[in-house]
């Protein structure tokens, strides 16, 4: 019956990612389903042979499987010792009731015994509490001491504000090489580089999509040379690079348009023209058409427009919400003396 | 006292302080430009809170996997990792253990050869990183002309009869042949003495002498050559003779040569070729002349001379001794006797100033000196051995440091000494003294004395936690063992574990072994048990007569004898099971049993308490059937305590 059932699985069983599991699992799973189905076709000849023949010389009896390990585990025996690494779920030594699948007709789900779902899954039976609190106590002799200085988060990131992050893999599989091993991603704040305000639109312009605004942290993520000391040089390359050339000024960044600005600036900006222009147009209603030099920053430096101005900044810089808008309508509404 | 079980087999590995080496390195170099890690800071200026980065420390790659693996310890319920952990793959007996243990090893040798064989289809190469010996192994020689290279290329690849074939070719053809791959050659004909080494992946080719020589050794392992004895124009003494300037070198191979095959008077008359040449001899040419020293002379005293003698030579050609040799007076010592037991500390404290620190071997030899088997003494010496010994992780140096187990547990059983055997075991545990417990066989002796030990000198609770610790994940017991585990059962009046006892002795395939299976059935029948321990009884009784029964499949028959019948009958009563009673004292016609007379009292007693008047009548019959002469007395209680009818008086 097992066989039956198992036999179609066995064909997605083996394009399963050994990765996950290993080639132990693998190999005991297919061996158990190889010995299985021989038992299954041996029992169905050795009927038939009787049937047929009769008894004729000596016959080998049927073996018969011993009773399964769980019978003889004490309740305080140690776990560790029967699942020490990731192993596939045995029914034999895991002493619990587990029943998984969908269940039988009217009835429970099948039992732990060839129950190919327990197998298929994942399991962390070699990861008890008790398995990681040995572990960790066997793994301390490998750490240094953490300085005594640098006792909080804070002071993490003031003192070493670079943050560089690899990976490393364990697999058991016929190469034990990784390639995703070389890839270092750097982690920086722009605030703690010494930056002036040019510098740093600079940098932002030239990082484009690396740099988050919301964090303000610069990731340079490298996995170009094959191996990881290479990229880390290179990533710490790039950012020197990166920090010189943004304090540098080119002669061609003269020649910067309204259109390459990250933030809307008040002066020179159509917005503020109008204005001024609206107010002009007020004032000259009853007087001459003259354009004075003084009157244009009289006017500008009205508490009014500078209201505007402010509103008008806040609405382009940081988006169209309920309270700036009110704020604008209150700007114009001051401006125009409504 | 009880040493805690679960370090029994524990594979212990290195401490931390092998583990790691400090390594003067600094942590990451930190480049950025703003704040500067501590380790940059002038030491000048003093910050309130100065950031010590602490040295990066270095291990060698396989350092935290076996640190990880000494957090594990062995599992009492599963057996040898080499296995299959599943009910029905498991080994249950030893001979199965053997068995799977062996059909591993030949289906291993099975790839290899096929591997080696056709190595053109097994050259892609999977594994990152390489794997050298999972890659096809040359099998034949390469080089085919007849020169130097190839002659060195047949010995670097063990093929004796090869090698010396185109050494004579060699010497034919004039070219000289260099000294030191005459030596090689010399080496590697004495080392297997002339024939070539048995190919482990090769199916051996059978031919008429082989087969003669093997017969004359069935126990003996090794390749079938070692009843081979130096002939008289054998190639060794050819190639040396040949030679014409030997030098130490070839001395030492030959005179170890002719030492390992028992040419004893042969090594002694080319050692003194060797004086009179006033050439050197080393140290294992020593240690071999001292091995062979007790083969040459008779009398104990004379041993011991030529043994001293040797020494003192060894002394003034200012060669040092080594382990080997104080292991090799030490094995030489053991066949002198009395003047052994005398001489043996002298000679240990002697290397002992020589800083040659006895390994297990010598405390093997020690032990065999002074306790001989049969032979009763009362000495300390195990305990002082031990008291040298505990605590100490041992690396295999000398052969026969395998035996050192074995030796000392034989000595606790004989002496019966608990305390030194629980000793003994916990030296086991220690460091890599596992790996000096020898192969499967002489593990298995060590375990079954070491069981028996227990069985003989402690009470029932500390042999079953024993018990249930080592059988059967590490040892099988055999039934000799098994009936010493129902002697100490019987001894502390622990009766109600035989059912128990009964399903792990069939597991273990001892179900059909009649003398066992009848001191079970008469520890059962002997007395009566309170109610459950006798439904237990019966039930086991049952189990047991199904043994008997199921014969067809070739296993060993056991044969009914009166006794079991009766005691299996008794045991059924007590149970208050007269129907199964009744079946079995039917089975006493079929196998021509005759049951005694106290039997069928019983049995009366049992069916006065149901009062079945037929079944008594039928009783009488069959005692009558068998003429016994207890007959008329049963007629008499039948007619006293039942009521018969006319007719069936």
């Amino acid at each position: 019956m097992a066989a039956s059932v198992t036999r179609p699985a066995l064909s997605s069983l083996c394009k399963i990612n050994s990765n996950i599991n290993g080639i132990y699992s693998l190999t005991s799973f297919s061996r158990r389903i190889s010995i299985s189905s021989v038992l299954s076709t041996s029992a169905v000849t050795t009927e038939t042979e009787a049937a047929g023949r009769g008894v004729r010389g000596q016959r080998r009896s049927k073996r018969q499987a011993g009773e399964p390990r769980t019978e003889r585990m004490t309740v305080d025996q140690d776990w560790t010792a029967v699942y020490p690494t990731a192993a596939s779920f045995k029914p034999s030594a895991v002493p619990l009731p587990v029943r998984m699948g969908y269940p039988v007709k009217r009835g429970v789900p099948p039992a732990k015994k060839g129950n190919l779902e327990l197998i298929k899954i994942p399991n962390f039976l070699h990861l008890t509490p008790v398995a990681i609190k040995k572990h960790c106590e066997a793994l301390k002799q490998f750490c240094t001491e953490w300085p005594s200085a640098l006792d909080s988060d804070e002071k993490c990131v003031k003192h070493f504000p670079i943050q560089v992050q690899s990976k490393e893999f364990v697999s058991a599989g016929l190469s034990l090489r990784n390639p995703d091993v070389r890839i270092v991603t750097l982690k920086v704040k722009l605030s703690s580089l010494n930056l002036d305000d040019h510098a740093r639109k600079k940098m932002i312009k030239l990082s484009e999509e690396r740099y988050c605004k919301d964090t303000d942290t610069l990731t340079i993520t490298t996995d170009s040379c094959p191996l990881r000391q290479q990229n880390y040089d290179y990533a710490m390359y790039l950012l020197t690079v990166l920090y010189h050339e943004s304090w540098k000024t080119e002669a061609w960044e003269q020649e910067k348009t309204r259109a390459d600005m990250e933030e809307y600036e008040w002066e020179d900006s159509p917005s503020q023209k109008k204005v001024l222009d609206t107010l002009l147009r007020m004032r000259a209603l009853g007087a001459k058409d003259e354009v004075e030099e003084g009157t244009r920053e009289e006017l500008l430096g009205q508490p009014a427009v500078q209201e505007y101005r402010d509103t008008m900044l806040r609405l382009k810089n940081e988006g169209e919400t309920e309270e700036n808008l009110q704020q604008y309508k209150e700007a114009v509404k001051k401006l125009f003396n409504i | 006292m009880a040493s805690s079980c679960s370090q029994a087999l524990r594979h212990h590995v290195c401490k931390s302080s092998r583990i790691l080496r400090v390594h003067l390195q600094k942590a990451w170099p930190n480049r950025s430009f703003v704040l500067n890690p501590a380790a940059d800071q002038q030491p000048a200026v003093s910050s309130p809170e100065e950031i010590v980065i602490p040295k990066k420390k270095t291990w060698s790659k396989e350092a935290v996997l076996q640190a990880l693996a000494s957090t594990v310890n062995r599992d009492p319920t599963a057996s040898d990792y080499r296995f299959q952990d599943d009910p029905y793959l498991t080994p249950k007996t030893s001979s199965e253990f053997k068995l799977f243990s062996l059909s591993q090893e030949s289906g291993r040798n099975a790839a290899k050869y096929f591997i080696s064989t056709y190595p053109k289809y097994f050259q892609k190469d999977y594994a990152q990183p390489h794997i050298p010996c999972l890659m096809p192994e040359t099998l034949e020689a390469q080089l085919e002309e007849v020169s130097e290279a190839a002659l060195i290329e047949r010995i670097q690849m063990r093929k004796v009869k090869a090698a010396v074939d185109l050494y004579d070719q060699l010497q034919q053809a004039g070219t000289p042949v260099s000294l030191d791959v005459t030596n090689q050659l010399l080496d590697l004909i004495c080392f297997y003495g002339d024939c070539d080494p048995a190919q482990e992946n090769v199916p051996e080719q059978r031919n008429e002498e082989t087969v003669g020589q093997e017969n004359k050794l069935s126990h003996n392992k090794r390749s079938p050559c070692l009843v081979f004895s130096f002939r008289e124009n054998n190639n060794a003494e050819r190639v040396f003779a040949l030679l014409s300037e030997p030098n130490t070198h070839s001395y030492s191979a030959l005179i170890r040569g002719m030492v390992k095959y028992g040419a004893y008077s042969k090594a002694f008359s080319t050692y003194t070729d060797l004086l009179n040449n006033q050439l050197k001899a080393d140290v294992s040419t020593f240690n071999a002349l001292i091995t062979a020293a007790p083969e040459v002379k008779e009398k104990y005293n004379e041993k011991w001379e030529l043994i001293v003698d040797l020494l003192k030579q060894m002394a003034e050609q200012k060669v040092k001794p080594n382990l080997l040799t104080l292991n090799a007076v030490l094995k030489a010592l053991r066949r002198c006797g009395t003047v052994g037991k005398s001489q043996a500390f002298p000679v240990i404290s002697e290397m002992r100033a020589l800083s040659i620190d006895p390994s297990l071997a010598s405390y093997n030899h020690l032990l065999s000196i002074f306790y001989k088997p049969g032979h009763k003494g009362q000495t300390d010496i195990l305990q002082e051995v031990m008291n040298e010994v505990s605590g100490k992780s041992f690396t295999p140096q000398d052969p026969d440091d395998a035996q050192f187990f074995i030796t000392a547990v034989r000595i606790c059983l004989d002496t019966k000494d608990i305390e030194q055997a629980y000793r003994v075991h916990e030296l086991l545990g220690v460091g890599e003294n596992w790996r000096l417990l020898g192969n499967d066989f002489q593990q298995n002796i060590y375990h079954a004395r070491f069981f028996s030990l227990l069985c003989m000198m402690e009470n029932i609770d500390v042999v079953l936690k024993w018990y249930r610790d080592l059988v059967p994940s590490v040892y099988y017991p055999s039934s000799n063992v098994m009936r010493d585990l129902l002697q100490a059962l019987d001894t502390d009046n622990r009766l109600d574990l035989i059912p128990q006892i009964w399903k792990d002795l069939k597991q273990l395939g001892h179900g059909n072994r009649q003398t066992l299976v009848e001191e079970l059935l008469t520890l059962m029948a002997r007395e009566k048990q309170n109610q459950e321990v006798q439904e237990t009884f019966a039930e086991c009784a049952l189990d047991i007569k199904k043994m008997y029964d199921t014969g067809d499949r070739g296993k060993v028959m056991m044969s009914w004898t009166a006794g079991s019948l009766s005691d299996l009958v008794s045991v059924l009563l007590a149970a208050q099971r007269r129907q199964d009673a009744w079946e079995i004292l039917k089975l006493f016609k079929t196998h021509n049993r005759v049951p005694s007379e106290e039997l069928l009292d019983k049995f009366l007693t049992c069916i006065k308490e149901s009062g079945d008047v037929n079944q008594a009548l039928e009783l009488v019959q069959i005692s009558a059937g068998f003429c016994l002469p207890g007959t008329p007395k049963l007629i008499q209680r039948v007619q006293q305590e039942f009521l018969l009818s006319e007719q069936q008086k």
